[in-house]
């Protein structure tokens, strides 16, 4: 294997080195929630030694984006990794070793700062050759302008120019005739997989794929309605399943069911025993946009220091509906609604603002919140367009909101302690936790 | 140069006269006529709008800009900081009823600002008739296709809405107009090759600019009144580089002046109210308006940025503009928080370094400012290009 090979399977190694041992302790010690919070680990390393395989012998294997159905690719038995995942896993796991060294690197790069960090830290990936260039791409060009204009400059590097890329173009409606549209765009993507890997698509298999994920989606539907319940069950760590679901590998496999199975069965045991995962709950929260990389360094201040659980978050509610399986043209319309509408961020940033007024009002009514955090991303810009409207929406509702402003990719655009400054000045002003004084 | 973009005009060329005075304001003399008159106008934001379907219904199109805008003090209720100062302007402009005149609105999801920007627009502002439409990034035929069917929604809420007809021969005689508008437009641009280009790009930023804000037979006169008059005027020599200016939203000529009073002659552009509007022309022999009109917005035109699909046919454009108008150095200007523009600059970095193309990236905010600053970058520029 040529040297470039090597080093862009680098991080994928260097993963797994930091993952298995971890695996291995949970293995061996995993207590109540063991399983629950090394499972997609799991999923993630199982999935890097597939990729690791597919370079080293020089099998097809594909590079795709969040919201390209998983359960196409799982069907058409293509191995697939998301260009996206450094950034979430390093940050799922409390921080790369190589964040502030990445950050410096992308800095240099030249792309105007104003820009979304996480899509300019991708494209330093591609730059430093950390991502291993696959037979064919599968790119995106939603929810926002940052995702289309980084995939334009990211298909024009050099090493990846000649790569065949697919991009479903998403409409901006919500009705059947773009279900419909954004349908054809997924059967021209089948195609385009089809000629540039050799694998074909039986409908027969997608049927059963989509059957099992849509048992783990009933099951999220459920685990989200737990939620619910004061004391909520869970930490944060458990809501990001939702992500997980939509990005596994393990598609349609029933042990991906299993985990969602078992989330929920710890959650009703936990409900039934009143025995929450944080106890001494005094604030609900409901944390507004995606959650940021260096999140472990603020969830586990905001539940000990003011028992403020986050009820609920943006990423994780996704009003997800099962899939009709009954025809092809059903199970189509049904993967691209999913595709368009119901995926984390897609759902809330790239249809109308009306979007985000609903979910702001069910969440806060459905799960008695007692606040709204609304973290800003500096690369959402439609979430700071409708930011008024949220606000808004929190008044009508009558309860009070903070909008913070941050970088979910670089702590230093917003420091860890400025924002824990402001969520306590926030909490103090507003009388909430106040008990625990 | 130096001397302002209307000078000369004030004295010589009333149609240039014309042309700046509707550029520098929003309701200039001719769109207040219109209405005295009993005219409707629908506006836009986007070039990607086919204007030709206004045009058809009888009305008038009108592109929203912000010129005159001289804060956000309203809007900064409804955008956030790190939104593009464009939307803002022309926003407050909406809440302190300086759009009060529209009689419809259309807007595409063009980017993350402006599309938010359809969201307030619809809650705080009361236009009658406001329609959103799904602009696809793509340019194959499904999305030629998709768009065509937005196009004939378009069309028949239009009918419902202002009780008009906009029958496919009206859409014929629009497209004709309009690509009458094109070719003439062109014709200016094809003066501008010359050694000694008769007309600054300050000038030609007014006209098409003006273009966008009266009725089109009279802009097509107007036009034709130009066109005589630059061809007989003497062309600039006194400047030190040809300079070509590309990027997206930019509606204000002072703008490009700042420019070329640096000594700097702006020869052509690849701009969103520039070449990038009137470079093709759409297809007048078809039995299907609306596929045409599809077709051209989607897939023939000069794309912006917004456009995925379209990276190499953008840097061609602008490589053969380069060569067509013996340009010596390009200049990208970008509003800042736009991310659209914002990755494209890193690709075009790369690229016309390794094409040896002197590129000057600047950021600027939709009012002018800081030209101070302008000032003394395109001075450095200037001069490394003297070489």
């Amino acid at each position: 294997m040529d040297a470039k090979k090597e080093r862009s399977l680098s991080r994928m190694k260097e993963e797994i080195a930091q993952f298995e041992p971890v695996l291995e302790s949970l293995r061996e010690n995993p207590g109540e929630m063991g399983h629950l919070q090394s499972f997609a680990v799991e999923d993630l390393v199982g999935n890097h030694k597939r990729i690791i395989e597919c370079v080293e012998q020089g099998k097809a294997f594909l590079a795709s984006q969040y919201t390209n159905p998983v359960e196409i690719l799982t069907a058409m038995d293509v191995p697939w990794y998301f260009t996206v995942q450094q950034q979430f896993s390093a940050g799922g796991t409390g921080g790369s070793p190589h964040t502030i060294e990445d950050l410096g690197e992308m800095d240099r790069l030249g792309i105007p700062s104003d820009c979304c960090t996480l899509l300019r830290l991708l494209l330093y990936y591609q730059v430093a050759g950390l991502l291993p260039i696959p037979t064919a791409y599968l790119a995106l060009t939603e929810p926002c302008d940052a995702v289309s204009g980084m995939h334009a400059a990211f298909m024009n590097h050099p090493d990846w120019r000649d790569v065949p890329v697919f991009v479903p173009d998403p409409p901006y409606h919500d009705d059947v005739r773009a279900f419909d549209y954004y349908a054809g765009e997924i059967r021209r993507m089948i195609d385009f997989i089809t000629r540039h890997t050799g694998k074909g698509l039986n409908m027969g298999r997608l049927k059963e794929v989509v059957e099992e994920t849509n048992k783990g989606y009933a099951l999220w539907l459920e685990y989200s309605d737990l939620r619910r319940a004061v004391p909520t069950p869970h930490s944060y760590a458990m809501p990001m399943s939702c992500f997980y679901l939509l990005n596994t590998a393990g598609a349609g496999e029933p042990r991906v069911t299993q985990y969602y199975k078992d989330i929920v069965a710890n959650a009703e045991l936990r409900i039934r025993e009143n025995r929450p995962e944080v106890p001494n709950q005094r604030i609900r929260l409901l944390w507004y946009d995606i959650q940021p990389m260096f999140f472990s360094e603020l969830v586990p201040w905001l539940e000990q220091e003011w028992g403020a659980v986050i009820a609920m978050d943006m990423v994780s509610y996704c009003p997800y509906e099962l899939t009709d399986t009954s025809t092809e043209d059903s199970l189509f319309r049904g993967l691209a609604k999913r595709a368009l509408l119901h995926g984390p961020m897609i759902h809330q940033a790239h249809g109308l603002v009306d979007n985000v007024v609903h979910d702001i009002t069910r969440i806060v009514r459905d799960y008695e919140i007692d606040c709204v955090i609304l973290p800003g991303h500096m690369g959402h810009k439609d979430m700071a367009a409708s930011a008024s409207i949220a606000r808004e929406t929190c008044r009508d509702l009558g309860v009070p909101s903070l909008y913070i402003g941050m970088d979910i990719a670089d702590k230093r655009y917003t420091t860890v302690d400025e924002i824990k400054n402001r969520i306590s000045q926030f909490f103090t002003a507003m009388g909430l936790g106040e008990d625990r004084r | 140069m130096e001397g302002g973009i209307v000078s000369e005009a004030k004295t010589e060329s009333k149609a240039l006269q014309e042309f700046v005075r509707a550029a520098e304001t929003i309701v200039n003399p001719e769109v207040k006529k219109w209405k005295d008159e009993g005219g409707k106008v629908v506006g836009y934001f986007c070039a990607a709008m086919p204007v030709e379907m206004i045009t058809a219904a009888g009305f008038l199109p009108f592109r929203v800009r912000a010129a005159g805008s001289t804060g956000t003090e309203l809007s900064d209720a409804y955008f956030g900081s790190i939104n593009c100062s464009f939307p803002r302007h022309a926003f407050n402009m909406a809440l302190k009823g300086h759009y009060d005149f529209l009689d419809g609105l259309v807007i595409f999801n063009s980017c993350d600002h402006i599309r938010r920007l359809y969201d307030h627009w619809i809650r705080r502002i009361k236009t009658p008739f406001v329609k959103i439409i799904s602009l696809p990034r793509k340019d194959e035929p499904a999305q030629v296709e998709w768009f065509r069917s937005e196009l004939a929604i378009l069309r028949e809420r239009m009918q419902e809405h202002f009780e008009v007809e906009i029958a496919d021969d009206r859409l014929r005689e629009a497209i004709a107009l309009h690509n009458r508008s094109r070719r003439i437009q062109r014709g200016l641009y094809e003066l501008r090759k010359s050694d000694k280009p008769p007309i600054t790009g300050a000038e030609m930023l007014a006209v098409t600019v003006a273009g966008t804000a009266m009725p089109p037979e009279l802009f097509n006169r107007l036009l034709g009144e130009l066109q005589h008059y630059v061809s007989r005027r003497r062309g600039h020599s006194d400047y030190r580089a040809r300079l070509m200016l590309i990027g997206g939203e930019l509606d204000n000529p002072e703008y490009v002046k700042v420019i070329e009073d640096q000594g700097g002659l702006v020869v052509t552009d690849a701009l969103c109210f520039g070449s990038r509007t009137l470079w093709k022309d759409v297809n007048e022999n078809t039995d299907d308006p609306l596929t045409a009109l599809a077709q051209y917005y989607v897939a023939d035109r000069p794309s912006c940025a917004r456009m995925y699909t379209k990276y190499e046919k953008r840097v061609d454009y602008i490589r053969n503009m380069i060569k067509d108008f013996n340009v010596d150095g390009v200049i990208f200007e970008r509003l800042t928080f736009c991310e659209t523009w914002g990755f494209e600059q890193y690709s075009l970095v790369n690229d016309f370094k390794k094409w040896n193309i002197p590129l000057l990236c600047v950021d600027r905010e939709y009012t002018l400012s800081a030209v101070g600053q302008l000032r003394t970058r395109v001075q450095a520029f200037v001069e490394t290009l003297k070489g």
